[in-house]
């Protein structure tokens, strides 16, 4: 598993209640010894080395060994010291506000059978509650991965957000949106004990769904097209500098498509990888690429240095934009072409944080390029396969 | 693993329980009495004593049918004074009384008990034959209901899990259920639009899907939560007290005994004539004349006629069939398949009327009494994480909107809106210096409000003084994949927000449910005192009884 550490804008906090405690009851004898010592006293106990204050607020997550979880609320009511509470100490015992009976009545009837369905085995062991903590973390992680891949999908047009060429048919679309629907819907998620991540996965899918509305059938798509088209940062690589700019790609591939979402380059480790062959072919596809000439038409100067980019030239395209650059230290494209190219070489080389870095700076150059939003949508993407693949094998289950 | 999730299929007339097994297969759980299907009776017996759930409910039902409550499903949720619910109040032989908030409750000897604690008992009883049967505890399940249930009565039916020591973790729409079962096995890649038509017990549900890439997305969905293989026995049984009335006049309906034998014969009738021409109703001493003497009913009974007698109720198929078609922007010729789902489609004039709508012969699952719990277990495994291959796209039953003026319905999400859903809606104030907004929500499909169901609302107040229309407030809905409503409103300027979650009520405030927790602990600590059950908490069946009958079917 390589290190998930390369992606650097992790933004604003999980969790808004107030301390977050994770028990996950392994055993029903663990249940039994939990509910018997703590629940039926409307209170809990856990161990602490360093206790939150008195009067912290806790909002317990409580999961059966059946997966149900239940919700308890309460607030640090006493610091246990060491050999305290019949030799359970140090620690805090919790106070919990109300127990919810509809709570206690699913442990009770549990415990009820499962007491029934034991074989009479007298060992009862008090084992230690497991405090989940790698899994709250992993949970953490995942969440902040939805969450800034929520945001680089925003930014992205209904093609983009399905993965698909602008010359996509009915059939496609409808195999791209089942693809990510497999991924983001959320049910995917319902097996987290996180509501958090839940309605993240639900932002997610409600613009995946969206722009499967935008382009599920021709007229739609149409529309979509010309929306798209409209945009002026769309560049349009053709392979005849002189033709007018068509304000509607008409005949496909004068765009080059996105790479479908579904993929996966191969990560350092080697993660989740499925690679559908179509990503790399589309990406380098052959192009007949202008040499860097200094034309006097600019706009053929960024076709073709778009064009080395889709070749995967980043050196070379490199070079035009810092000449351009040099001339026009104003220009806006020249500067975030720059800035694309290093992130793209970055990529190439497997440097995700610069790679990353530089995609940022180029939306903060150019707000609208389609190509830096469309890659660093692709790595969040990556970043939220890793860390849901960390957090599967934690619970236990492959992914 | 102790992770099991149930599919439960809580039906008007019978209910089944599924798991998905260690193959990933859907599979049916019997009892220890060898039945894969439940009779959704529950009984409380004149001698007192335990309450009896399921077939041994269902065979003193005859003499007891003041206190054996079949088909609660029909009740939960309701009101007692909507239309079908007088009805069905009319004919039933168990007294269905008003609650003090206009439920729908029934009255057991001396006490009033909610449907929802009595639909509790046979998810009890199923969840006891779950554990009998995988050997550990289970606390959470998928529960099936009509695709056109309200929200309230889906909350209700959560509300049944809870009593019975369920955690509720989804409610699943029936007919999607059925889709999922019978996609399941298909794995074609090409895009299949199917419909699947489901007439069960006590409910109509059609539902339009397209199935493609293991996705299940459900396109329309329509029915009649009121419509269902009762309503055919309850015509039969009209027919013939009017009959015996006419001759006689013996009125059959006011003698509890008499009616609850006439509506088992007249039910079998109906499943005899599902397969014969003609068949015998034979009652004898069903009841006495005036002077003492016994009377007995013999008549012979053919199809034709009772196909005559319920031409209405196979009508009524007809409007919500077309309305979800034409929902799903499709044609009848555009249907690959119609899949037939509920016991009640085994009458032959149900597959006939289907496919004059639809022009296509429908298909019969391999087995409609245990298609939707098969289909609720099948989810349990992608909500698990077992199957992440498949995934199901639900809708929203009902029109979603805000009261406006003293009558108006505004909807705001339209039904048949793929889940997760979000709206948003601009307000301005109506007069100067408004100082609170306060906004209704309701669901269903009138343009009358007041004949939709309100789900409840959100007040804005501390609204900044201005003209009117000059202070605006946004409101924002959204519906979860479980069908759980936030709502959110927000003036503009200022920014100031209210909001709030709405868990339609299922009838039962918290407290009462907590009541009959309690209640029903108490009972448990008792029978837990006196010599211990190892029976899992299933009924128990008298030791002298036959050997397991084959499960009646529907």
């Amino acid at each position: 598993m390589p290190p998930i550490t390369d992606l650097s804008y992790t933004r604003g906090s999980l969790s808004t209640a107030p301390l977050n405690i994770k028990l996950r009851c392994t055993s029903w004898q663990q249940l039994a010894s939990i509910h018997r010592r703590d629940l039926s006293r409307h209170a809990i106990f856990l161990k602490a080395s360093s206790p939150p204050p008195l009067g912290t607020p806790v909002r317990i997550d409580l999961t059966l060994p059946t997966e149900s979880m239940i919700v308890l609320n309460g607030v640090v009511a006493e610091h246990v010291p060491e050999g305290g509470l019949g030799g359970r100490g140090p620690g805090v015992d919790i106070k919990l506000n109300t127990l919810p009976e509809s709570a206690l009545w699913l442990i009770e009837t549990a415990l009820a059978s499962a007491a029934k369905q034991a074989t009479p085995s007298a060992a009862t062991t008090d084992a230690t509650v497991d405090d989940g903590q790698d899994l709250t973390q992993a949970e953490g992680d995942l969440h902040t991965a939805l969450a800034s891949e929520l945001e680089s999908l925003r930014k992205l047009n209904p093609f983009q957000v399905l993965g698909v060429g602008y010359e996509a048919d009915d059939a496609d679309i409808r195999a791209a949106f089942a693809g990510l629907t497999k991924r983001y819907h959320p049910d995917r998620f319902a097996r987290y004990t996180s509501t958090e991540l839940r309605s993240l996965a639900a932002e997610i899918f409600i613009l995946i769904r969206d722009a499967y509305r935008r382009l599920g059938d021709e007229p739609a798509r149409a529309k979509a097209l010309a929306a798209v088209g409209a945009r002026p940062v769309v560049k349009v690589p053709t392979l005849r500098p002189t033709a007018p700019m068509p304000a509607i790609p008409a005949a496909p591939p004068k765009i080059p498509p996105p790479p479908p979402r579904p993929t996966a380059a191969p990560t350092p480790g080697g993660t989740d990888a499925t690679v559908s062959g179509r990503a790399p072919e589309t990406e380098r596809r052959p192009m007949q690429v202008a040499p860097p000439t200094l034309a006097e038409d600019i706009k053929v100067d960024f076709r073709a240095a778009d064009g080395l980019l889709d070749a995967g030239r980043y050196d070379e395209a490199l070079a035009v934009f810092k000449i351009y650059t040099r001339k026009n230290p104003s220009d806006r494209t020249a500067r975030a072409g720059i800035e694309l190219a290093e992130g793209l070489r970055a990529l190439a080389q497997r440097d995700r944080l610069e790679a990353a870095q530089r995609f940022e700076a180029v939306l903060e150059i150019d707000p609208t390029n389609e190509r830096a939003a469309r890659e660093l949508a692709e790595m969040r993407r990556m970043a939220t396969n890793e860390r849901r693949g960390l957090l599967s094998r934690l619970m236990g289950k492959k992914e | 693993m102790g992770s099991r999730i149930l599919g439960i299929d809580l039906g008007t007339t019978n209910s089944c329980v599924a798991v998905i097994d260690d193959r990933g297969v859907a599979t049916v759980l019997a009892s220890p009495e060898g039945e894969r299907t439940t009779p959704s009776v529950v009984a409380w017996p004149a001698s007192g004593g335990d309450v009896l759930v399921g077939t041994p409910a269902r065979r003193q039902a005859v003499s007891n049918t003041a206190q054996t409550v079949f088909g609660a499903k029909r009740l939960v949720g309701r009101k007692v004074n909507a239309d079908d619910v007088v009805v069905l109040a009319r004919t039933a032989p168990y007294r269905v009384v008003a609650a003090p908030n206009g439920d729908a409750w029934v009255r057991i000897g001396t006490v009033a008990r909610s449907p929802q604690e009595i639909a509790s008992h046979v998810l009890r009883r199923l969840r006891a034959i779950a554990e009998h049967a995988l050997g550990e505890p289970v606390t959470r399940a998928i529960v099936t209901v009509p695709a056109y249930f309200d929200e309230h009565q889906r909350q209700a039916t959560r509300d049944a899990g809870t009593i019975a020591g369920l955690d509720v973790v989804r409610i699943l729409n029936e007919p999607t259920a059925a889709a999922l079962a019978y996609g399941a096995h298909r794995v074609s890649e090409a895009r299949r639009l199917i419909a699947v038509f489901d007439l069960g017990g006590g409910t109509f549900d059609i539902s339009i899907m397209s199935v493609e890439n293991g996705i299940f997305e459900v396109l329309a969905t329509g029915g009649d939560s009121a419509l269902g293989g009762e309503d055919w026995d309850r015509r039969m049984v009209e027919r013939m007290a009017d009959e015996v009335f006419d001759k006689t006049r013996l009125d059959l309906i006011q003698n509890p005994v008499a009616l609850g034998r006439l509506r088992e014969a007249c039910e079998a009738a109906k499943k005899a004539l599902s397969v014969e021409k003609e068949t015998w109703i034979r009652l004898p001493f069903l009841a006495q004349d005036q002077d003492g003497q016994p009377f007995n009913l013999e008549r012979k009974i053919t199809r034709d006629e009772v196909e005559r007698w319920t031409s209405t109720e196979l009508a009524r198929v007809d409007e919500p069939c077309r309305r979800t078609l034409a929902d799903a922007g499709l044609v009848p010729g555009q249907l690959e398949e119609v899949l037939l789902v509920g016991g009640m489609t085994r009458w032959p004039a149900v597959p006939a009327i289907v496919e004059r709508i639809f022009g296509r012969k429908p298909s019969k699952g391999a087995n409609p009494d245990e298609v939707v719990a098969q289909g609720a277990a099948a989810y349990a495994g992608i909500l698990g994480g077992d199957d992440d291959g498949a995934a199901l796209l639900d809708v929203t039953p009902h029109d979603i909107g805000i009261k406006v003026g003293d009558t108006g319905f505004s909807v705001l999400i339209a039904r048949n809106s793929m889940l997760p859903v979000r709206a948003r809606k601009l307000f301005a104030t109506t007069t100067a210096d408004q100082k609170f907004v306060s906004i209704e929500l309701y669901q269903g499909e009138h343009a009358d409000v007041r004949k939709n169901r309100r789900l409840g609302q959100v007040v804005l107040d501390g609204l900044p003084p201005g003209p009117a229309g000059s202070i605006r407030v946004e409101l924002n809905l959204t519906v979860d994949v479980e069908s759980i409503m936030n709502v959110t409103a927000r003036e503009l300027s200022t920014g100031k927000e209210a909001g709030v979650t709405l868990r339609p009520s299922g009838g039962l405030t918290q407290r009462e449910i907590v009541e009959i927790i309690s209640r029903r602990r108490e009972e448990e600590s008792v029978s837990a005192s006196s010599p211990p059950r190892g029976d899992g908490g299933l009924t128990r069946v008298p030791t002298r009884e036959l050997p397991p009958i084959k499960p009646r079917s529907e």
